[in-house]
Formats: C-alpha cells, structure tokens, sequence
C-alpha cells in the first residue's frame, strides 16, 4: 500500500498515537544527545540526525530485569517479568542502516530457545523507517549490501519528499494496520520527487571475498596490526545495532534482588575470562578478531547474513581510530 | 526437556540442597532436589549436559551435570570455589533453596558406545563431566566391554569423589588407575605416582573397539592426545568436553564460541576430531 502523509498530518499521527497511550519511540535530543527515546509530544522527534545509539534497544534494553527474588528462611520465591508490561509500540524514523539490523537480532532471539523478553517487543512494536539523506564520511552501508533507501526491517517506509511531507509504503500487515488505523491523515500518493537519498562514499566490499578470507585466516600476522591499537572500551559494541552480546547479573543482596540481563562486550577482557584465571581471549587483538570473525563469518555461517549494517557509529565513537570500514576493505584485497 | 514457549527462558527452576559433601579442601558437591514433586519425577537429561545454576545475589555459574540420569530424583553438581558465584554457592547449607536452568547443550551419544570398551581419562577437578558417564555404563555394566579409569590430581587430597573411587577400586569389572604428581603421595598412597598422559601410556588400554574421553586442563589434553594417538586411537574414538565461561547457555549471550563453534549449544561434548578442526581458542 502507497500513500502520502503531509509534515502537518504526521506531526498529527504521532500526537494521536501518544495520546492513545501508544509508546512512540523516536530519535529525540535528550541532554545534547540525539537517542531512540519515547516521546511526549511530536515536536520532539528530531529527523534529520542518526540517533547516538541504535534502535535496538527498543527489543533489547540496555539493562532490563528478568527476574526478581527474595528470600525468607531457607526458602526463595522467585517473581517473573509479566510479557504484558511490554506496551504496545511505534519506532518511528527508523534509519535504514537500523532498521535492516532488526531482522538480524531476530535470528538470534528466536533460533532454538526463545527469548520472549526481545521477541514479545518485536511483536508489539511497528517499525517505520525513513529513508536516509544525510550521510557523513563514517557511514559505509552500501559497502554492506544496503541502501539508504532499504526497506527491510520497516513494518512501514517513509521517503521524505521535495517540498515537504512523506511517501508512505507498507511492507508488512502491521505497517498497513498502523496507516488503516488513522486512514483520515493519509492521502493517496502525490507526484512529488522524493529528496535525493544520502550517498556513502565508500565502494562495495566484496563479502565472500572478505568471509572466504577470515576462513583461512584465524591466525595471521595481519591481526596484531588491526588490533593492536584497540583500548578494549566496548564502545563499538554498545552502539552497534546488531551487536547482542549481553550479560546476566544479579543486583541486590542475598535477600532480596533483581536478576538483569545487559548489554556487554567482546572486547571487555573480562568478557571471556574464567574464574580459574584462564582467559582463551587473553589479549586485546584476539578480542577484536573476535569482533570481526563475528560480523563477517561466524554469524553468516549460522543465518547467512552479515552482522554488520554500515551505520558507522563504531567508527565515529572510537577512542582510538579505528574504522572498521577500512579494515574490512583492507581485507577484501587480500589473497584468499 | 520442558515445554518452553511464551516462557521466560531465563528463569530458573527451585531444587533443595539435599546434601553438602566436600570432595577437597576447596570443591564441593552438592545433591539438589526440584522442589516441584512433578518436575522432581520428570526431569530428565543426558550424560554431557550442563546446567547454570544460581546463588541468588551472586548470579549464575556453569557446569556439568555430575550425577547419572541413571539415578533419579535428585542431581548433582561440583564445583571448585573459585569465583564470586562459587563462593556463594559454598555457603550454601542442606535445606537451601538454589536456582537450576537447564540441562543445557548436547550429550555423550552413550548408544554408540554400547557393546564397546571404554576408558576414561580425567584430571584433577574435570572428573565430574566424565562421572556422569562413569556412572551411567556401570548402571548398565552388561552394555559395556571392559571399563577403565584413569585418573589424577596434584596430591591425594585433590582427588574427587573419593568414595566412589574406592568403590571403583573394588569392583572387579572395572579397572582403576589413580595416580597422583610426583610428591603429591602420602604415606598411605596406594596409586600410581606420575602425570596422567605418562600414566596412561604405561596402562596402555587397547584402542581395539574402545572409546576413550579425556576431560582435564588443557596442558593434560593436549599431551593426552598423542598418547592414545600412540596406542591407536583414532580422533573419532576420542570425545571431550569443552569448558568456556557462559551466560546464557542457550546461544545467543556470545561469549562461548571457540570459532564459529557454540560450546553451548554444539558442545560442550566433541569428538577429537572436531577439537581439532577448532581455532585455539578455548
């Protein structure tokens, strides 16, 4: 289904939707910092910037409780997170480069045991993108194999257009639910030209050549110079989009407490670290190799894809440099 | 083993310590009961699975399922107090409450190996994953060919499951040889003195119709390795299990991967064969 929606009427869709006590989640200007946040009023979503963080954390929190206990006597009673309090919830100006990262969480939160707490978020929540005209020299998703216009993930797809107001295209039920649901504030399609879509500079890796060279290559020399620089901060990790790993710890006392899984990171050299002191990645450049044989090989030998949607924000957040697109590139020129 | 969907995966189940036994000045068993009558008659699990296990305050911490699904009604865990988890857990007195997620991960394929010879090789604190096995053939000795054990530790003191060890000793359809470190003998020292793989190599089991599993630091797998090597093992009659510090258990935390393998979920049990297909990363 295609249609238009005017700056007026979308300013409108939100406020509806937040008034209905719908949970609206978009990038908002929170302390100097552009994040995918609930917003009280329209007037709060601020378009025209990639938020710090990545949309993820609408399914996957940065910390969130999975369970409570609490001691009495020699007895624990354990109290569970009731999937009910997860609301009913629109992302809205979604990036692309986000967006197409969801379906690659899905995999991992659905294959084998299911994990309700991202996947009964997943469900309730549509996902409406937007297409990207800004890019910035860090941005590499059509290295990637994606678009800035790319569409997948997007429950429902807005292309900004010249002289104001969105094209509208839905690809799922939800994003046809969530235009049928306030039909008054969308018109059918108009003839208007869409704003020209952000160009990354960087060339098209070739992936397979990448991935067919990290089979071979576990051990080379090459690590030690990629890596050798990395501070070991885990910043690359938490605002990436498709980065999962996470940690589960208990925060209370013996008594009483809350059990919470949060986000964590390869690069953390406690990550990997055994109590009786061995630690198999026991210094900085196998914790970064690590890093990459995930998003460039291992997931893709599981679920066929690549961890890794171009967005760039390991690249802009790095303490140290380092840019992932340039070492990936790097790689894609060598001999298999 | 349970219906998991629209669950809480995460959650654990609640079990009774139902006895405390110290295997060494710093490892300890513990018997758990599910307090739940009906998953206490219904939980079931493999030789090889593993389980995560909660001192509430502290978190969770990883190990095997010590005890044989032979006998049921409780299971067993060992552990060394090593960790902020394992501290807790120590402290933990009969009639507690602990927390048990799982059985996690894949299991010995105890099938294949009936009708066959087998002999174990463990050292120190890595005997619980292979007794469970140990365990499990004696339950069901007639399915087995000739059983051997060979195990060591540091010193006397070290060795686990010293009640069972001189039940194996007396058994006269099982085969034990324990062995200690040199210096690591007392005076009542009735075992052999000298490292595992070396000791191993004198006892020289057939390799003909045998499987063999090996659980023990990396130093002694490795140099356990060649010795049955020597004596004709192939890789693919030598299973091991894998040990890597986890959080979830379930696929999807990853921090347990060695490669693109998940000791989680294609472990923790692996033939020789496939360790060695593995990055050194474990």
């Amino acid at each position: 289904m295609q249609k238009y929606i005017s700056q007026q009427n979308f300013t409108a869709l939100l406020d509806a939707l937040i008034k209905q006590g719908t949970r609206v989640v978009a990038p908002k200007l929170n302390a100097g910092t552009v994040l995918y946040e609930p917003l009280a009023a329209a007037g709060e979503m601020v378009a025209d910037q990639l938020p710090r963080r990545s949309g993820k954390e609408a399914f996957f929190p940065l910390c969130e409780e999975i369970m409570s206990y609490e001691k009495t006597g020699q007895q624990v009673a354990l109290t569970d997170i009731d999937p009910a309090r997860f609301p009913e919830t629109v992302l809205i100006g979604v990036r692309p480069c986000d967006a197409a990262a969801i379906p690659v969480l899905d995999a991992v939160f659905s294959w084998d045991y299911k994990d309700e707490f991202f996947l009964e978020r997943r469900r309730k929540t549509t996902v409406v993108g937007l297409a990207c005209t800004t890019a910035d020299d860090a941005c590499f998703c059509t290295a990637v194999g994606i678009s800035p216009a790319e569409t997948r993930g997007s429950d429902l797809f807005l292309s900004p257009l010249v002289g104001g107001g969105y094209r509208c295209e839905s690809y799922s039920d939800k994003g046809e639910a969530l235009i049928n649901s306030h039909s008054a504030l969308f018109a059918e399609p108009s003839g208007a030209e869409a704003l020209p879509l952000a160009e990354p500079q960087t060339e098209k890796f070739d992936l397979k050549k990448v991935k067919a060279w990290l089979d071979e290559h576990f051990e080379d020399p090459a690590w030690d110079s990629i890596a050798t620089r990395c501070v070991g901060c885990g910043a690359c990790a938490f605002v990436c989009p498709a980065c999962h790993c996470f940690d589960i710890v208990d925060e209370g006392t013996e008594k009483k407490g809350k059990r919470r899984k949060s986000w964590d990171a390869c690069g953390f050299w406690k990550f990997t670290h055994h109590a009786s002191g061995h630690n198999p990645r026991d210094q900085q450049p196998k914790r970064y190799r690590n890093r990459i044989m995930h998003k460039f090989k291992y997931y893709d030998d599981k679920f066929g894809q690549t961890l890794c949607t171009g967005c760039g924000r390991c690249i802009r957040l790095c303490p140290v440099g380092i840019d992932i697109a340039a070492i990936v590139e790097e790689i894609s020129k060598k001999e298999v | 083993m349970c219906d998991t969907a629209n669950k809480n995966i995460y959650l654990p189940y609640l079990t009774t310590v139902e006895e405390v036994i110290d295997e060494t000045p710093d490892v300890r068993t513990l018997r758990l009961v599910f307090q739940d009558p009906q998953l206490s008659e219904n939980f079931t699990f493999r030789s090889g699975q593993f389980a995560e296990y909660s001192a509430f305050g502290a978190g969770e911490a990883t190990f095997c399922i010590a005890s044989s699904p032979t006998r049921k009604g409780y299971i067993e865990c060992s552990f060394r107090s090593v960790g902020r988890v394992t501290e807790e857990l120590r402290r933990l007195e009969v009639g507690d409450t602990m927390g048990v997620r799982g059985p996690y991960g894949n299991s010995f394929p105890i099938e294949e190996f009936f009708g066959k010879n087998m002999v174990f090789v463990a050292g120190g604190i890595a005997l619980p994953p292979l007794r469970t096995l140990i365990c499990n053939c004696l339950d069901q000795r007639d399915k087995f060919g000739d059983i051997t054990i060979v195990y060591g530790a540091r010193t006397e003191a070290d060795l686990v499951y010293k009640r069972e060890l001189k039940e194996w000793q007396e058994r006269a359809d099982v085969r034990l040889v324990k062995t200690v470190d040199p210096g690591g003998d007392g005076p009542e020292w009735d075992g052999m003195v000298g490292f595992v793989p070396t000791i191993l190599g004198e006892a020289a089991p057939s390799a003909e119709n045998t499987i063999a599993l090996v659980c023990g630091p990396p130093i002694m797998i490795k140099f356990t390795l060649p010795v049955l090597e020597k004596l004709g093992f192939t890789d693919e009659q030598v299973y091991t299990t894998l040990e890597n510090r986890m959080k979830c258990g379930l696929g999807k935390c990853g921090r347990c991967n060695v490669g693109n393998v998940y000791v989680c979920k294609d472990g923790p049990v692996f033939t020789a064969q496939q360790i060695k297909a593995m990055p050194m990363e474990f």
